[in-house]
């Protein structure tokens, strides 16, 4: 799975202690995400999705062997 | 989704101090044949595993009891205090550290059991109580700094 965080974080000039601080996590968890070394839960893909008011598919998008 | 399992952050630094003396007890203990006199008992209940017999007058010093369950409350204090910010992947590489942390800890001991021999395994089996725990907080912390350290140090 991967996952467009990193460019709406780019569109909402957002760095990634900000994306962390309004979603309740830490750093190292949005960072992990971003280079897809983690898949999130459905709360936090759902919470991620509210934030940059798209849909959990437009953000986390399957791949071919998923 | 909070682990009920662990506890407040402050206990890690509480059980890394508790660690110290009581390792330093264990290692008095262990090598130097240290005990308080204090603790020293008569005992009337020990049972001899040898012959069956209860032995009446024996004298049993508990600075060892003391030492060992010292080492292993810190030991926990330390593995099972939540971090400063606990949440899903920092769950997940706790998991995955005991997981790993259990796997090494038998293979290690499935090794020693075939390289080494009669009373030396006990000393074996004597550092196979605290392996497990000792492991899985080495892991553990080696993870979590891998992944700050990443984070700090990525371009963008």
């Amino acid at each position: 799975m991967k996952n467009t965080i990193r460019v709406e974080r780019a569109i909402h000039q957002m760095t990634q202690q900000e994306l962390a601080e309004k979603i309740g996590v830490s750093r190292q968890t949005i960072n992990a995400i971003e280079s897809n070394k983690y898949i999130p839960s459905t709360v936090l893909a759902l919470k991620i999705a509210r934030l940059f008011q798209k849909k959990v598919e437009e953000i986390f998008i399957l791949e071919e062997n998923d | 989704m909070r682990n009920r399992l662990l506890l407040p952050n402050r206990f890690k630094l509480i059980g890394l101090l508790a660690l110290i003396p009581f390792l330093a007890l264990g290692i008095a203990v262990r090598f130097f044949d240290f005990g308080f006199s204090f603790l020293t008992h008569k005992s009337a209940w020990i049972l001899n595993s040898v012959n069956g017999t209860s032995n009446i007058t024996d004298f049993q010093n508990y600075t060892d009891e003391i030492a060992l369950s010292g080492i292993i409350i810190s030991l926990l204090l330390i593995a099972f205090s939540r971090e400063k910010q606990e949440d899903e992947f920092i769950s997940q590489l706790r998991l995955e550290s005991l997981q790993w942390a259990v796997l090494i800890n038998y293979v290690l001991l499935l090794i020693a059991t075939w390289v080494v021999y009669q009373f030396a395994y006990i000393d074996v089996m004597m550092y196979n109580m605290l392996t497990v725990l000792l492991l899985f907080i080495i892991r553990f912390h080696i993870l979590l700094w891998k992944n700050k350290y990443s984070t700090d140090h990525q371009k963008s």
